[in-house]
């Protein structure tokens, strides 16, 4: 910013310079905002600050103080653009042209950076949206550092410091700011990889509870409570991330002015305002309590605390001091870490030698009693060759003294006994075995008394062994072969140990062997068995398939007579049933004719009933008649008697039947015309079938002569039409 | 007034920046998931309280540390007083996994003479078609490190109760065995015998009771 536009006093200018600035959408901080309607207060605040930042050089130099308070007023929210700018003295810096090629550079922080932006002040509308203006400027600014100062680069926290300056100015001049800050302000060296500073300010914060907060500063130590728990962004973020950013922008205000003096009072007056609370809670209450209690403490304002902050002792020499105290103690720190590693690997180093050692000491030990065992044992041959040696020795000068005695006897006697040459040599042979035997005895017994003097002559080693470990200079050799002694020990028991962990495996090996033999062993039963069993089955499953193929074979022949029989029953069936028709036809028929019969017979019954009654009458009549008739005839026959008597017998008549004839010719017409109504039938009791109206009467009337009557009646009719005889008809006409 | 439990464990939650611990923590201690959150500047602390059986309480106090490098100079002081960790990573980030044995390496060489228990996690295991991580190699990675591994997600709330509760319970045996002992000075492992309040004296009577193990 030029120095003629700083010269302009309009507050209206300067309002819509803000105006024009990104950071118009944002709603921070305390309103006065583009508003015209300002309270009087204000409004001189207003024209006050106006001067302050034109003459702004002159306040810096001579009303410090007086620059000072009004901060800690508050400096108001249009203003802390320039004013911050002016108090970090970031104006015209070189650095500015640089941003935009900057912006073109890529950052190895990029990803970091990246992913972290959407996490930085996540509820507040200017960095809410993502991929929103904020989040984009915040990331320009956070890359150019990181570009600019390649030591510090990018650390988590920075964006909430850069978050804040660009809410109140464009991303250049936020740039700057911000780089200032980190230069001047101590915030590079808290933010660098070592956070060296950090662990400073701890220090001195916590040197400065124990002064004046001593009581809670021993509750803190014996709740192991540390100031990194709380107060770690207290200090890397300025507040910005405990307090609301109101109380945290006005903080911010102080901490530009007066630089990291007014966390540590701001801290400690928090601490002070929370004591009573604090002291009674355990470490998890206590940062539950900061986490949620504290930050809603200030949300009436920010004055309280800062006043608070203000009453808080800060001595600024005392913090040199304990910085120096500080480095001290962090310098012995690194010392020591370094002298613990070093003595670390060293102590590694040392184990693996010792570990190298013991093992070639084992060795060696393993030669030396080998060395040893093969000593002894060499020894004692050469012992036992010794003796031998010596026996044997012995044995050859016992015979040359004995061979000179006895060539000296042998010549002695020889001369003296010569003439007892026979028994000179059996004497001879005789003493000569005597003294064998005695040489052999003597022997004998010198190897014995030989025996004993070795066993005695070991006895005395070995006591004066014992002796020997009675004087000092011969401990270590003690000690040593007891240690060859144990050692041996030791190795016997290794190898016999060996040997059996060799035997051990051998059962084992042997013990498996014989596990697998025997699953083995199994399995084969088991397959064998199996494929038994597969066998009947198969076996049986064949013999079930040929009964199946058998049973079906049966099952069909027997359908096929089955079917048969059906079809035979059927036929039967069919004939049975015509037959059955058959046969109710004939019976149909047979009930008709019966029924016909029946019938006839009925009416015959009824004829003959008529011809009963005709005949009773006609019987009646006729019996009558009969008499009158054969009254007749016997006069008749008297009078032919007396007329043929002289013709002869010639023309005798058959008198089987009465041939009477009806001279009643007027009744005939009647009588046979009932007789003609009932006769149709053959057998017409004693009746006529004639027109003729003849009735033939015989002396007996069987019905079946009838006919036959008729007919011999024929022939005689013309003869007898005058004999006729009219029967006495009665008017009696029997009806049927 | 608090709940009784049987011990108090704290555990340390550790891992690459951006991988997910105060989402997971917070998923498992408020029941809640923040799509955006601050970064963790130095370190958190939560609690809560499981049951991992049923009458066998178990507080855990749980540290979330900030997981940029420069960080660790403040964190690594509370590895020595943490008796159980969770080791995240995150699926779809394929640098968190490679930097596991970093943050392992971290933790043993300032925990010492102590020793904590470990939990792979591999976080945002919602996020499949992202993911390059195998489930596979994850696993052999942990078993190679002596440790068990769970995939979890905050966002849909996968596995996050499984997580803490099976190194809880991993660390419970462990105490109750005696492989990890309780001692003085150690903040790891607390017994619920002593009350751990400087409350009202309602707490300090209620905390004589017998022990429950």
């Amino acid at each position: 910013m030029s120095l003629s536009w700083l010269l302009e006093t309009d507050s209206k200018s300067l309002r819509s310079m803000n105006g024009s600035r990104r950071n118009s959408g944002s709603s921070l901080v305390s309103s006065s905002s583009a508003s015209s309607n300002l309270s009087h207060l204000e409004e001189d605040t207003w024209i006050m600050w106006g001067r302050i930042v034109n003459e702004w050089e002159e306040m810096r130099k001579k009303k410090e103080k007086m620059l000072k308070d009004l901060v800690r007023k508050g400096i108001p929210h249009h203003f802390r653009a320039i004013v911050w700018q002016l108090l970090c003295t970031a104006q015209n810096m070189p650095i500015k042209d640089q941003y935009s090629e900057l912006l073109k550079m890529t950052s190895p922080c990029e990803k970091l950076i990246r992913r972290d932006i959407a996490r930085t002040y996540p509820e507040h509308d200017f960095f809410k949206e993502k991929d929103c203006s904020g989040q984009e400027v915040l990331f320009n600014v956070m890359k150019a550092y990181s570009l600019v100062d390649r030591e510090v680069g990018y650390c988590q926290g920075s964006a909430f410091i850069v978050g804040l300056l660009l809410m109140q100015m464009p991303e250049e001049e936020a740039f700057c700011v911000f780089v200032k800050l980190m230069q001047d302000y101590r915030l590079r060296e808290l933010f660098k990889p070592s956070m060296a500073e950090l662990g400073l300010c701890m220090y001195q914060f916590e040197s400065m509870i124990q002064e004046q907060l001593p009581e809670l500063h021993i509750h803190f130590q014996a709740q192991s409570f540390h100031t990194s728990m709380y107060a770690s962004s207290w200090f890397l973020t300025i507040f910005l991330t405990s307090f609301p950013l109101p109380v945290a922008t006005r903080i911010f205000d102080i901490f530009m002015c007066e630089g990291l003096e007014i966390v540590f009072r701001v801290g400690l007056a928090i601490l002070q305002m929370n004591q009573t609370e604090l002291i009674q809670l355990d470490m998890e209450g206590m940062l539950q309590h900061f986490q949620r209690v504290i930050p809603h403490q200030l949300d009436s304002g920010p004055d309280k605390v800062i006043t608070a902050a203000y009453q808080v002792k800060y001595n600024a020499k005392k913090m040199k001091k304990l910085e120096k105290e500080y480095t001290t103690i962090k310098t012995k720190e690194m010392e020591e870490q370094v002298e613990i590693k070093r003595l670390r690997t060293e102590n590694r180093l040392l184990k693996q030698r010792i570990d190298t050692l013991e093992k070639e000491s084992a060795s060696l030990a393993d030669r030396l009693i080998q060395g040893q065992v093969t000593r002894a044992q060499e020894a004692e041959e050469n012992y036992l060759v010794k003796r031998e040696l010596a026996t044997v020795k012995q044995q050859s000068e016992e015979a040359l003294a004995q061979l000179e005695q006895a060539k000296a006897t042998i010549a002695h006697p020889r001369q003296q006994q010569q003439p007892q040459a026979k028994r000179a040599p059996r004497y001879c042979e005789e003493s000569v075995l005597q003294l064998e035997r005695e040489l052999v005895q003597a022997r004998l017994k010198e190897a014995e008394s030989q025996c004993a003097l070795m066993e005695m002559q070991d006895k005395i080693l070995e006591v004066e062994k014992r002796n020997s470990s009675l004087p000092d200079d011969t401990n270590v050799a003690r000690l040593q072969e007891e240690l060859i002694g144990v050692k041996l020990r030791e190795a016997e028991a290794v190898t016999g140990l060996k040997q059996l962990r060799q035997q051990v495996r051998d059962l084992e090996e042997h013990w498996q062997r014989h596990l697998a033999r025997t699953r083995m062993l199994e399995l084969e039963t088991q397959n064998q068995i199996h494929s038994n069993h597969l066998r009947r089955a198969e076996q049986e499953s064949r013999c079930l398939q040929e009964c199946v193929q058998t049973l079906t074979g049966q099952n069909k022949d027997l359908h096929v007579q089955l079917q048969e029989i059906k079809r035979r029953q059927a036929e039967i069936e069919c004939k049975s049933k015509e037959e059955v028709m058959a046969v109710r036809l004939r019976e149909a028929d047979n009930i008709a004719a019966m029924a016909e019969l029946q019938q006839h017979i009925s009416e015959l019954e009824i004829q003959k009933e008529e011809g009963k009654v005709q005949g009773q009458l006609n019987h009646t009549d006729s019996s009558q008649y009969i008499h009158d008739l054969k009254d007749q005839i016997s006069e008749l026959k008297d009078e032919v008697r007396c007329l043929k008597g002289p013709r002869g017998l010639a023309n005798q008549t058959n008198f089987d039947g009465i041939h009477i004839v009806n001279h009643y010719v007027g009744d005939n017409g009647s009588y046979q015309s009932s007789d003609e109504d009932a006769g149709k039938g053959p057998g017409l009791p004693g009746a006529q079938q004639r027109s003729g109206g003849r009735i033939r009467l015989r002396p007996n009337i069987p019905d079946t002569d009838s006919e036959e009557e008729e007919e011999e009646e024929d022939e005689e009719e013309e003869d007898e039409d005058s004999l006729r005889l009219s029967v006495p008809q009665s008017h009696k006409s029997t009806t049927v | 007034m608090e709940t009784i439990w049987l011990y108090q464990f704290r555990l340390i939650v550790i891992g690459d920046s951006t991988v997910g611990k105060s989402c997971l923590i917070r998923r498992f201690t408020e029941g809640r998931f923040a799509q955006v959150s601050d970064p963790t500047v130095g370190v958190d602390f939560f609690s809560r309280l499981v049951e991992i059986e049923p009458g066998k309480r178990i507080k855990l106090q749980i540290w979330d540390t900030a997981g940029q490098e420069r960080f660790r100079s403040i964190t690594r002081a509370y590895y020595r007083n943490s008796v159980g960790g969770l080791l995240l990573f995150d699926i779809t980030n394929r640098r968190s996994f490679t930097n596991v044995h970093n943050w392992l390496e971290e933790a043993q060489s300032h925990v010492q003479p102590h020793n904590i228990v470990f939990l792979l996690v591999g976080h945002k295991c919602d996020l499949e078609a992202q993911r390059q991580v195998s489930l596979q190699e994850a696993e052999k990675l942990a078993g190679a490190f002596g440790m068990r591994y769970v995939e979890t997600s905050a966002r849909e709330s996968i596995n996050v109760e499984k997580a803490f509760v099976d190194l809880t319970r991993d660390i419970f045996a462990l105490v109750l065995s005696g492989d990890i002992k309780i001692q003085d000075g150690w903040e790891g492992v607390k017994s619920g015998l002593v009350p751990n309040t400087v409350h009202s004296s309602e707490e300090v009577t209620k905390g004589n009771r017998q022990c429950f193990c």
